[in-house]
């Protein structure tokens, strides 16, 4: 999709998300007594119940794990859309993938925001994936 | 542990039936279960009743309408598990020896819901993003086509053996059968799940009595043998996982295998949670019926054909029955009893005498699923 990019009033998980230029980035939590790491974030490791946990960042690019289109769904996210399980420092996140086609398991995504959905309050945006393009990394 | 036995069983026939309550629809197939098996109320100890959406005290509203009223009586939530969740405290009760005789059921009614897919209520970070039941299983099946080479008409063979089992179940909301080209043709839901591949939300209710050795013995009615029963929730974690290896399933079966000491080469027949085409495959390897990243040939061989090396689904499984969340678990074992009790018709597994019901359910994030309830039965 050639659609810019585009930031609306309301945003699905804001609190997690860290800017990172045209890529953002999900704040994620690290136990440091058992090693495991979460998104979204919390205050208390949901594994070993330790409060000794460190808020950390995550990388602004991940790997679909597995992907598919909606065609049947919620009328506020305008089927058909397409998911994505995607695989980001450790955590797996569900995200709308920006395009048409579900994501073959394997391909290299970038973290972005953009438009998931729209209701009678108009529309939302989220953290969403695009195919990474091009560049180096 | 004392033995707990299957007595009796009674189903409400599954479908659309909007127009009846899940309070209604328990009744009738509790009405039933007291008929068929001539228990009288005051016989019974405790009851227990599973549904998702029933609402406050269903159980109660249920049990009460047949002199079941004044005893210990409980509603238990625990999403497609509830109802084998209803069933595993029953036999919790009598293997303890608290209780010898108990009514477990579970009713339910999605069509007051309307169409589309199931209604998640958890309200949890995925369902915000979009998450719905077919498209979690979606991804589930692409990424098993991607690992072990299967392909979209894999998952058709499965709709279409369970469809063909249903079509001779007059307890099934589907009683027809389809081809391939029809599962082939049937309308998209979550690539590469097509309607055919769903699993309908329906409407309906199953019941069984559970008793001591000594009820049974007064009954007279015949009896099956619950050698394991086993629940369990989902482990929680957001790191990566491997989506085609449902390991609440793996951890329930060995709990129930291991009660039972039997194991997946001991079943003639297995009733299985095919919520979706895809789930036989995944829920059959880790039951153990077949090796891992096996399944589709075993399906695709007729090994679990009704006449096959085990029946999995034979009375046609959710893809034909339907499946209102609550009551799917004890239907199973409703279907199971009247297998190994030889009442099961044109259903009929020959020689039946070991069957596992399977049931594991709720999207929410970070398991596999919320709960999972395996039973394992036996001729006496």
């Amino acid at each position: 999709m050639n659609t810019p990019p585009t930031t609306t009033a309301r945003v699905v998980g804001q609190s997690w998300i860290r800017d990172r230029g045209d890529r953002v980035a999900l704040a994620i939590t690290h136990c440091t007594r058992c090693d495991s790491t979460w998104f979204p974030p919390r205050d208390v490791c949901s594994a070993c119940a330790s409060p000794d946990v460190e808020h950390t960042t995550s990388d602004d690019h991940g790997v679909a794990y597995a992907s598919t289109v909606v065609r049947i769904g919620p009328a506020k996210f305008r089927p058909p859309y397409v998911l994505a399980y995607v695989d980001v420092s450790g955590v797996r996140v569900l995200a709308h993938v920006a395009g048409d086609e579900a994501l073959e398991p394997g391909t290299p995504v970038d973290l972005r925001i953009g438009p998931i959905g729209a209701d009678d309050d108009g529309e939302f945006s989220s953290y969403v994936v695009t195919p990474t393009t091009g560049g180096t990394r | 542990m004392k033995p707990v036995f299957v007595a009796g069983a009674a189903v409400h026939p599954f479908g659309k039936q909007r127009e009846l309550s899940a309070a209604e629809l328990g009744y009738r197939a509790v009405r039933d279960l007291i008929q068929s098996t001539g228990i009288t109320p005051d016989r019974v100890d405790t009851g227990f009743g599973g549904s998702s959406y029933g609402g406050s005290l269903l159980a109660q509203r249920v049990l009460q309408r047949v002199g079941v009223s004044g005893q210990p009586v409980y509603s238990v939530e625990n999403a497609c598990a509830s109802g084998a969740s209803a069933v595993h405290l029953g036999w919790q009760a009598i293997a303890a020896g608290t209780a010898d005789c108990v009514i477990a059921f579970g009713a339910e009614n999605l069509s007051a819901f309307g169409g589309g897919t199931l209604p998640l209520t958890t309200a949890d970070l995925e369902i915000d993003q979009g998450m719905v039941m077919p498209g979690a299983y979606a991804m589930r099946a692409q990424r098993y086509l991607h690992d072990f080479g299967a392909t979209p008409d894999d998952l058709g063979r499965v709709s279409v053996k369970n469809r063909r089992n249903g079509a001779d179940n007059p307890r099934a909301h589907f009683q027809k059968a389809v081809t391939a080209g029809d599962v082939a043709e049937s309308r998209p839901v979550a690539d590469p799940l097509r309607l055919l591949h769903c699993c309908p939300n329906s409407d309906g209710a199953a019941a069984v009595l559970l008793c001591s050795e000594d009820v049974a013995r007064e009954l007279g009615s015949p009896t099956v043998r619950i050698r394991g029963s086993a629940v369990r929730s989902g482990l929680f974690h957001t790191s990566y996982r491997d989506m085609t290896w449902p390991d609440i399933t793996a951890r329930t079966a060995r709990a129930a295998y291991d009660m039972a000491e039997l194991g997946p080469a001991d079943l003639d027949l297995v009733e299985l949670h095919d919520a979706f085409s895809i789930a036989e495959l995944l829920h059959s390897e880790a039951l153990g019926l077949a090796e891992r990243g096996q399944a589709f040939k075993a399906v695709s061989a007729g090994e679990f054909d009704r006449d096959g090396r085990v029946a999995v689904s034979p009375s046609g499984g959710l893809l034909s029955r339907g499946h209102p969340v609550g009551a799917t678990g004890v239907t199973q074992i409703c279907e199971a009893y009247w297998q190994l009790t030889g009442q099961a018709g044109a259903l009929q597994v020959p020689g039946a005498e070991v069957a596992l019901t399977h049931v594991t359910g709720g999207g929410i994030f970070g398991v596999d699923n919320g709960a999972c309830a395996v039973h394992i039965l036996t001729t006496t």
